[in-house]
């Protein structure tokens, strides 16, 4: 399948947002999602970006067909004055009145979802970062590919143009986690040559997050 | 140890900080990892794009007569990114020299940070630590932090450049 792979405008960023969810979801993860698309686009398309992001494209004929908006949702629908959530259906996807028979609604647009299915089918969201030993490195923090569009070389594509981003960059390494449980994503990368410094050299994560990064704030001398 | 003091780097800090980086690589028994140098440091750091932030702690020097400050700790940091929660500040290296320990240097370093992340948004503040330091990962936890790679199953991966170099001249779509 022809695909191509670009660096993502402001305009991607309500597709990148439906992708963060969806690999949220996979991830067994999804009430940790906290951005907006509009928080995507203030971070990262503004005179000092905190990532890039690349996407992968496919020609119309191979879109999606059946636009679902977030993972799980089975339908988009719009929701009447009354209540009663109506099917999707590109009549009301407009928006604003609707005609049923012989009555005029008011109805309220609850999702907008392109009528047709979806040609952004993947996206990698790296920043660089410092080794105080090596320099100069780049973090993959996510790489997705839809569940209908995998084993065909995007996921390949999308991080073969992370890396020659790092390359151009002068970057010595490139790395990212993956969940213990995640085979499937451990053998692409091991398949790849990466190496699991967890298991290799004892490295864990840890962090510092809400309460306990503002109880230690608070504690910080004066300016 | 009451008259230290916490400070951002300047250029001219950059032969304490890659000193004090060898020591730090040295502690955690990998000092022959260190490959960068004075002229990386201040390009990286103090050029038109830095890639790292960093801070110092200073101590008047006992052995000068004028008492002239020493750099005994540093910590460096920039900022990431998480698409589920925003900006984080990530802590790349923390370390106080051995004889400087015990005084609350460390601690201060560490709520300067913390501060730092609060001030421009940040929802977060992380760092890797290696599971065979036992002292670091006491500390961290004393003061709140969530090892991720226990409780979520987190594990960190690298591809080195001769892997980067391959990947990023394959086939072509």
């Amino acid at each position: 399948m022809h695909f191509k792979v670009r660096a993502a405008a402001k305009e991607d960023c309500k597709e990148i947002s439906r992708m963060i969810m969806e690999l949220a979801v996979y991830e067994n993860m999804p009430d940790q999602v906290k951005t907006s698309h509009e928080d995507l686009e203030r971070d990262g398309f503004s005179p000092n970006p905190f990532y890039e992001c690349l996407v992968a494209e496919v020609p119309d004929e191979h879109k999606t067909k059946d636009g679902h908006c977030l993972a799980g949702r089975s339908t988009c629908g719009h929701v009447s004055v009354s209540g009663q959530r109506q099917p999707a259906s590109s009549s009301l996807c407009v928006g604003g009145q609707d005609t049923l028979g012989s009555s005029t609604r008011q109805v309220k647009r609850l999702k907008c979802c392109p009528n047709d299915g979806y040609t952004v089918v993947g996206y990698a969201l790296y920043f660089y970062t410092y080794s105080t030993w090596k320099g100069r490195s780049v973090y993959m923090e996510d790489l997705y590919v839809m569940p209908d569009f995998r084993g065909k070389g995007i996921g390949t594509g999308l991080m073969a143009k992370v890396a020659q981003v790092g390359v151009e960059k002068q970057c010595v390494r490139l790395q990212f986690s993956v969940l213990e449980w995640n085979k499937p994503s451990l053998d692409f990368y091991i398949a790849k040559g990466a190496e699991d410094l967890t298991a290799k050299e004892g490295w864990h994560f840890l962090r510092f997050h809400g309460q306990s990064l503002d109880t230690l704030a608070k504690e910080a001398p004066k300016d | 140890m009451d008259r230290f003091k916490l400070r951002k780097a300047e250029p001219k800090d950059v032969p304490d900080i890659l000193r004090l980086i060898k020591e730090l690589a040295k502690y955690e028994d990998m000092e022959d990892q260190v490959i960068l140098t004075e002229k990386d440091l201040l390009e990286d750091g103090f050029g038109d794009h830095p890639f790292y932030h960093c801070i110092v702690a200073e101590v008047p020097s006992e052995k000068q007569s004028n008492n002239s400050p020493v750099v005994i700790g540093f910590a460096m940091y920039y900022f990431t990114y998480d698409p589920w929660i925003g900006k984080l500040l990530y802590l790349e290296d923390f370390f106080v020299m051995e004889e400087y320990r015990g005084f609350g240097i460390g601690s201060e370093i560490l709520k300067l940070l913390s501060h730092t992340a609060v001030k421009t948004r940040c929802s977060s503040m992380h760092f890797i630590v290696a599971e065979g330091n036992q002292a670091s990962i006491e500390f961290y936890k004393r003061r709140g932090a969530a090892d991720l790679s226990l409780e979520e199953g987190w594990r960190l991966f690298k591809i080195d450049k001769s892997s980067l170099l391959k990947m990023s001249s394959g086939p072509k779509e």
